[in-house]
C-alpha cells in the first residue's frame, strides 16, 4: 500500500475493516481529489477452508459445514449440495420436499433482498429505510423461524429431502406474513423510485452495459439490471422450478437504480411463487433414504442464489466423505464489475456500487495464493507440496 | 456587576457548564427522536453524557507525523469558539449583556471558527480518511456560508441593526418566519449544513470516509470536539429561533422554540438521504444563494 | 415523477407507535413450536447405536459403549459445540431425540453446565450416573 502523496492523488484503502464493508476484504482506490482513477481489490480474509474440511467429514456432516458458506445464503448452499449428492446417488427427492426446498429458497431470497436494501440505504447515508427495511425482514425470520426452527441457517434439508412438513396452520400463518411484506415491499418500490435524493445517489451511477455485463462476466440481479437474461430458475430450471416457473426480471438501464429495481420486483415475483406453492404443495413423502457411501462419479449442479449463480461440483470415491467438493459463489463474478465500474465515479459513490452488486465476501474465499514474502512472486502450490514446504521450512529453522 | 456574578454567568450559566449541559441534552434529544422516527427506542437520556465522560477516560492516541500542538489544541480552540459565541447570543433566554455593535458578524465566525478547527485537525493528520474529510468539511463550510450569512443577515437588515441582542429584541414583535419565509428556509438548512447533520453529513460519511476529518482523534481530543458541536447546535438553533420564530424572551419560549426547531431539523434528517459533496455545493450555490437573493430583492424593494 | 420525502408516512406513523424493538429481557417473545433448542435425550429409547454421533457435524455428542452386552453406555452431549442443526433428531432410528422449543437461553457463566452426561440406568451397581449429572444453566429470569 502506498503512503506517498504523489501529485495530486492518492490511495484510499477501503478494509479490511471498514464502515463500508460488512466483511472483510481490502479495497485500494486511488483518487485525484474525489474522482477514482484506479481500484484494486484483494480478499481472502474470511477463508476458513471449508472445501477441505468438507474432505474430512462424512456426507452427512458435510452438509452442515456447507451451509455456513454464507449467512444469507446458506439455504441454497445446502440445497445445491443435496441436488448434487443426489445426483451422485441417482436418487431424486420427493416432489413434497422438493417444493418446500424451494419455498425455503424463496423465504430466503426475500430475506435476503430486505437485508441488502437496508444495508445498501446505509451505505447511501438513507438509515430511515435501513431501519424500516430491516424492521420488515423481521417477518421474514419469524416465518423462517416457524417453519424451520432458526432464522438464519435454516437447516431445512436433510440428503433426500427436508426435515420439517408445512401444515396448514403454518401455511396460514406465512400467508398473512406475505401480505404485509408485499405491502411494505409496493411502498419501498415507491421510495426507491421516486425519492428524489435518494435517486440523485442512484440514477445515472454505476452504468454498466450489456456488453460490459456480458464480457465482465456478472451474474445474478446485476446481471439482469444490465438486461443480461441469466436467471438459472428460468433458464435452467432445477428442482421444483419446473413445475411452479419464475418470472425474470430485467432492466435495461443498468445503473444503481435498475439494480435495486430489479431485486424489488424480484420482491415481489417470489412472494407470488410462494403463494402458488403453498396453493399447489404436492402430497407426498418428505424424504428418501440415501445410503451412507454415495457411489463413485462426479456432479455439478448450478442453482440461483440471491445474489447469482451458485456452482458445486462434487467428485465421490465411493467411500463415505467426498473426495473434492468444489464451491464458486456469485459474488466473485461481479466484483470485477466492481472495480472496473468505480474508475471515473466519485469517491462517493463507491460503496453505492459495491453495495449494488450485493457482495458476500464470506461466500468469496476459496483460493489462496501464496506469495513469496522474500521477492513477492506468488505460486500456487498443491497439498503435498505445501506439506514438503512446512516440513522443509522447519527444518531449516531447526538448524 | 460583581466579579463573581460575572464569572458565574460565563462559567456556569447561562455560560459554560449550562452550554455544555444543554448542548448535550440536546444532542440526545436529536437522536431520541431520530429513534422514534426509525420506529426504534433510542438511547436513554444521559447517553451523550456518558459518551463524553468515557472518552474522557480513554487513552488518546497522538499518531506519528502530526504537529503535536496542534493536535491537542484544535479541539481546545474549537470549543473555546463556539463559548465564546455564547455570550453574545440569547442563550436560554437572558439577552445578552456584552453584545456590541456587529457582533452577528462575530458570532458566526466563532462558529465557523469550530468548523475551521476541525478542517484543520483533518489536515493535520497523515491518513487518507482525515484529507478527504478535511477537503469535504472546508468545501462545505466555504458553500454554505455566503448564503447562511445572508440569511441571518436579512433580519438584520429589517431590525435595522447588526447586534444579535437588538434583533433579537426587534424579532421578539415581528415574526420574520411569516415575513422571511425563503430566508427562513435558507437559515434552516444552512444550519443543518453547519451542524453537519445529514443529508449535510458528507464531510464525516462513515460508510466511505470512517469519520472524516476526526478519524485519528480519540479520548480528550475527541470528547472536546463533541463538546464543541454539542454547544454549536445550542447556539446555531438559538441564533435561528430567536430570529425568525419570534424571540426568546424567557426560558419557557427558549425551550420550545428551540426544541421546535430541532424538530423540524430531525424530522428532515430521518427524510432525506445524504448528499454527496459535489451536490452540496450545487445545491448551495445554485438554489441557496439564489432563494437568498430573492428574499433580499421582496424586502428591499416590496 | 420525483418527489421530497417519500417516507413521510411511515415516519409520522411512528411518532405515536411503541418501538418494534422488544424490550428483550423484560418482555419475552413467545417461541415457535417448531425452534431447535436444547437437545434432550430419552434414554429409555436410546439402544447407544451411535447414529447420532457419527452425524453430529459438531462432534458435540459422543457415545461411550461400556459393555455392549448389558447395554451399559453414556451419552455426552456438549452444549457449547452444539450448533442445533436438528440432524441427530432426523438420524435416531428409535426417536429419542428431540428438540426443546422452551430452553434456548443457555448462556452461563463457566463451562460446567455445557457437558451433559446422560448414562444408562438399566444397570444399577454401575458407577455411570443415573441421570443428567449437570443441569443446564439454571433459568434465572423466571
Amino acid at each position: 500500500m502506498e503512503n506517498k502523496i504523489t501529485s495530486e492523488s492518492f490511495t484510499i484503502p477501503m478494509g479490511p475493516q471498514h464502515p463500508a464493508l460488512k466483511e472483510p476484504g481490502h479495497f485500494q482506490f486511488t483518487v485525484d481529489g474525489e474522482i477514482v482513477t484506479r481500484a484494486y481489490v484483494r480478499l481472502g480474509y474470511a477463508h476458513r477452508g471449508i472445501e477441505k474440511a468438507a474432505e474430512s467429514r462424512n456426507w452427512v456432516q458435510d452438509l452442515y459445514l456447507l451451509e455456513r458458506v454464507c449467512g444469507i445464503c446458506s439455504h441454497i448452499h445446502s440445497f445445491a449440495y443435496c441436488l448434487a449428492v443426489e445426483q451422485l446417488a441417482h436418487v431424486e427427492a420427493p416432489p413434497r420436499a422438493q417444493a418446500i426446498r424451494v419455498l425455503v429458497a424463496e423465504l430466503e431470497r426475500i430475506h435476503s433482498h430486505f437485508l441488502w436494501m437496508g444495508v445498501s440505504a446505509h451505505e447511501a447515508g438513507f438509515d430511515t429505510l435501513f431501519m424500516y427495511s430491516w424492521r420488515d425482514r423481521e417477518t421474514v425470520m419469524d416465518i423462517l423461524e416457524g417453519l424451520t426452527g432458526n432464522r438464519v441457517n435454516y437447516s431445512a434439508n436433510i440428503l433426500g429431502g427436508v426435515k420439517f412438513d408445512v401444515d396448514d396452520v403454518q401455511a396460514a400463518s406465512i400467508r398473512k406474513g406475505l401480505d404485509f411484506l408485499e405491502e411494505r415491499t409496493n411502498h419501498y418500490l415507491q421510495v426507491l423510485g421516486k425519492d428524489a435524493m435518494f435517486l440523485q445517489r442512484t440514477r445515472g451511477i454505476g452504468v454498466m452495459t450489456r456488453a460490459q455485463a456480458e464480457v465482465l462476466g456478472a451474474v445474478g440481479p446485476t446481471a439482469r439490471a444490465s438486461n443480461v437474461m441469466r436467471d438459472m430458475r428460468v433458464t435452467a430450471p432445477y428442482s421444483a422450478y419446473r413445475q411452479f416457473s419464475i418470472r425474470m426480471m430485467l432492466d435495461s438501464r443498468g445503473d444503481l437504480e435498475a439494480r435495486f429495481q430489479v431485486r424489488v420486483q424480484e420482491l415481489l415475483e417470489s412472494i407470488r411463487l410462494i403463494r402458488q406453492i403453498l396453493d399447489n404443495l404436492p402430497q407426498g413423502e418428505l424424504s428418501v433414504h440415501l445410503p451412507r457411501r454415495i457411489p463413485a462419479g462426479e456432479a455439478a449442479v448450478r442453482l440461483e442464489a440471491p445474489r447469482g449463480e451458485v456452482f458445486y461440483y462434487i467428485k465421490s470415491n465411493g467411500t463415505d466423505k467426498p473426495e473434492r467438493l468444489k464451491v464458486r459463489t456469485p459474488t466473485i463474478c461481479n466484483l470485477n464489475s466492481v472495480i472496473r465500474l468505480a474508475v471515473g465515479h466519485q469517491l462517493a459513490d463507491v460503496p453505492m456500487i459495491l453495495a449494488g452488486i450485493d457482495p458476500c465476501f464470506s461466500c468469496n474465499d476459496r483460493m489462496v495464493t501464496l506469495a513469496d514474502e522474500r521477492d513477492g512472486s506468488e505460486r500456487l502450490m498443491t497439498w503435498s507440496e505445501l506439506r514438503q514446504h512446512g516440513i522443509d521450512f522447519y527444518k531449516q529453522a531447526a538448524k | 456587576m460583581t466579579l463573581i456574578s460575572v464569572l458565574i454567568a460565563l462559567f456556569v450559566f447561562p455560560g459554560g457548564l449550562f452550554l455544555i449541559v444543554a448542548g448535550l441534552f440536546y444532542q440526545w434529544f436529536n437522536r431520541k427522536l431520530l429513534a422514534v422516527l426509525q420506529n426504534r427506542i433510542g438511547p436513554r437520556w444521559f447517553q451523550p453524557f456518558a459518551d463524553v465522560i468515557k472518552l474522557l477516560a480513554k487513552e488518546e492516541v497522538i499518531p506519528d507525523g502530526v504537529n503535536p500542538y496542534l493536535f491537542i489544541g484544535l479541539p481546545i480552540m474549537a470549543l473555546a469558539g463556539a463559548l465564546t459565541a455564547a455570550v453574545y447570543v440569547p442563550i436560554a433566554g437572558i439577552a445578552p449583556s456584552y453584545g456590541f455593535s456587529g457582533d452577528l458578524i462575530v458570532v458566526l465566525y466563532l462558529l465557523s471558527l469550530l468548523t475551521l478547527c476541525i478542517g484543520l485537525a483533518g489536515a493535520n493528520s497523515l491518513d487518507r480518511f482525515s484529507l478527504v474529510g478535511a477537503t469535504r468539511t472546508l468545501t462545505q463550510l466555504f458553500s454554505y456560508e455566503a448564503p447562511f450569512l445572508l440569511a441571518m443577515l436579512g433580519p438584520a437588515l429589517v431590525a435595522g441593526s447588526w447586534q444579535v441582542g437588538k434583533i433579537t429584541a426587534y424579532a421578539q414583535n415581528h415574526w420574520l418566519i411569516l415575513t422571511q419565509p425563503l430566508g427562513f428556509v435558507v437559515a434552516l438548512v444552512g444550519l443543518m449544513g453547519k451542524l453537519e447533520m445529514p443529508p449535510f453529513d458528507a464531510p464525516e460519511a462513515h460508510t466511505e470516509i470512517v469519520a472524516g476529518a476526526l478519524t485519528e482523534y480519540s479520548g480528550r481530543g475527541l470528547a472536546i470536539f463533541d463538546l464543541g458541536r454539542a454547544v454549536e447546535l445550542i447556539i446555531g438553533l438559538t441564533l435561528v429561533s430567536s430570529f425568525y420564530l419570534g424571540g426568546v424572551a424567557n426560558l419557557p419560549l427558549f425551550v420550545v422554540k428551540t426544541l421546535l426547531l430541532l424538530f423540524v431539523m430531525v424530522g428532515l434528517q430521518s427524510l432525506l438521504t445524504r448528499l454527496r459533496i459535489d451536490q452540496t455545493i450545487g445545491l448551495w450555490w445554485r438554489y441557496g444563494t439564489l432563494l437568498v437573493l430573492v428574499q433580499w430583492f421582496f424586502m428591499v424593494f416590496a | 415523477m420525483k418527489t421530497f420525502g417519500v417516507m413521510l408516512p411511515d415516519v409520522s406513523k411512528s411518532l405515536f407507535r411503541r418501538a418494534a424493538t422488544e424490550y428483550y429481557p423484560s418482555i419475552r417473545k413467545a417461541t415457535p413450536v417448531q425452534l431447535r433448542g436444547l437437545l434432550h435425550l430419552k434414554l429409555e429409547a436410546c439402544t447407544g447405536c451411535g447414529l447420532c454421533a457419527m452425524d453430529c457435524p459438531a462432534n458435540a455428542i459422543q457415545v461411550t459403549m461400556l459393555d455392549r452386552k448389558a447395554k451399559i453406555f453414556t451419552v455426552d452431549y456438549h452444549v457449547d459445540r452444539c450448533t442445533f442443526c436438528g440432524q441427530c433428531v432426523e438420524s435416531c432410528r428409535q426417536g429419542a431425540l428431540h428438540m426443546s422449543s422452551t430452553e434456548w437461553e443457555l448462556a452461563a457463566l463457566d463451562k460446567t453446565p455445557f457437558l451433559m452426561r446422560i448414562g444408562d440406568t438399566r444397570n444399577a451397581g454401575t458407577n455411570v450416573a443415573a441421570k443428567p449429572e449437570n443441569k443446564p444453566a439454571e433459568d434465572k429470569h423466571n
